[in-house]
């Protein structure tokens, strides 16, 4: 039943992540504009998630201390980095 | 003995008790392994952002003139397919490796389909390529190209890579058997090509639908 289980769950990733991939696509060729810019950033994050849970295997329950901490680690480092760097160039962007 | 192993060693799937030795002994090498691929995330997230600051000028072909939403969705679903395969020959190892020869051929095939979904991925990026040298986008063009270029080259040096890898991984285990060393080769592969499809989650959705927005 375990191995069942560890097969679904690919499974089930696959499944969340065509969908979350069909929806911002289908906006960009049909909709467009803002909401589609939106819909778009929300779908890579939750696809995101879906890849570290379901492929990856990561969740805070049953997991070391330490993986998640490196994990998020760099999740933090690229936050303040990516984050940081585009805030500062955009804002001088919009000075000019 | 056995309960005081536990099950969780690393992060990504673990080997599992069954294995015994060889769960214990994955403990350094995937941990360490992705350390690493936590430190090439980092590399991908500084291409990300010297893209992200740079704007498309009027000089060259938009965007939208450039991109092909057909082919970054065909692209897409190679990559998102292949991570789905790649998983499945893991879930192999962890789960028949018991049943030697099954378990080899088993393993071949799913390596093999996914290095093909790899290839395919691979060539239609490069025919994209082709064809933007070709509309007047080279790399050399302009800031935004440079950066477009390097970035998503970037993720296609690591695609090649990982076919190459998973190519290694099909010859050794089909001259030396299922041991310890290519379990442990397949876990660390596996966890990298998972990677590229995070790191093209991010390509797909800001560089090519966002331009194209």
């Amino acid at each position: 039943m375990e191995k069942n289980k560890e097969f679904h769950h690919y499974l089930i990733g696959f499944v969340l992540a065509t969908v979350l991939t069909i929806i911002p696509f289908t906006l960009v060729a049909t909709v467009g504009g803002k909401i589609s810019f939106v819909a778009l950033i929300l779908c890579a994050i939750l696809q995101l998630i879906v890849h570290l849970r379901f492929f990856l295997h990561l969740s805070f329950k049953g997991q070391q201390k330490e993986d998640l901490q490196l994990v998020m680690f760099t999740g933090l480092i690229l936050l303040i980095m990516i984050g940081g760097s585009i805030w500062i160039l955009g804002d001088l962007y919009n000075r000019m | 003995m056995s309960a005081t192993i536990r099950k969780s060693l690393h992060p990504g799937l673990n080997l599992g008790e069954e294995h015994g030795d060889d769960h214990l002994e994955a403990e350094t090498s995937v941990f360490g392994f992705w350390v690493f691929m936590m430190s090439d995330l980092v590399t991908f997230g500084m291409f990300f952002v010297v893209f992200a600051t740079t704007v498309p000028l009027a000089c060259c072909p938009s965007p939208k003139e450039l991109f092909d939403l057909g082919s970054v969705a065909l692209q897409t679903a190679f990559l998102l397919a292949s991570s789905l395969t790649s998983g499945m020959a893991v879930l192999t190892l962890k789960q028949e490796h018991t049943a030697r020869s099954a378990c080899t051929k088993k393993l071949v095939f799913w390596l093999l389909v996914t290095a093909l979904l790899g290839c395919g991925f691979l060539y239609r990026e490069i025919s994209d390529f082709i064809a933007m040298a070709a509309a007047g986008a080279p790399p050399t063009r302009s800031g935004y190209l440079s950066t477009l270029w390097s970035l998503v080259g970037l993720h296609g040096l690591h695609v090649t890579g990982g076919i190459i890898w998973c190519l290694v991984i099909v010859a050794g285990v089909l001259v030396r058997g299922v041991d310890l060393r290519w379990k442990l080769a397949l876990l660390r592969w596996s966890v990298f090509w998972h990677f590229l499809d995070v790191v093209w989650i991010a390509i797909f959705s800001f560089v090519f639908l966002g331009g194209l927005l």
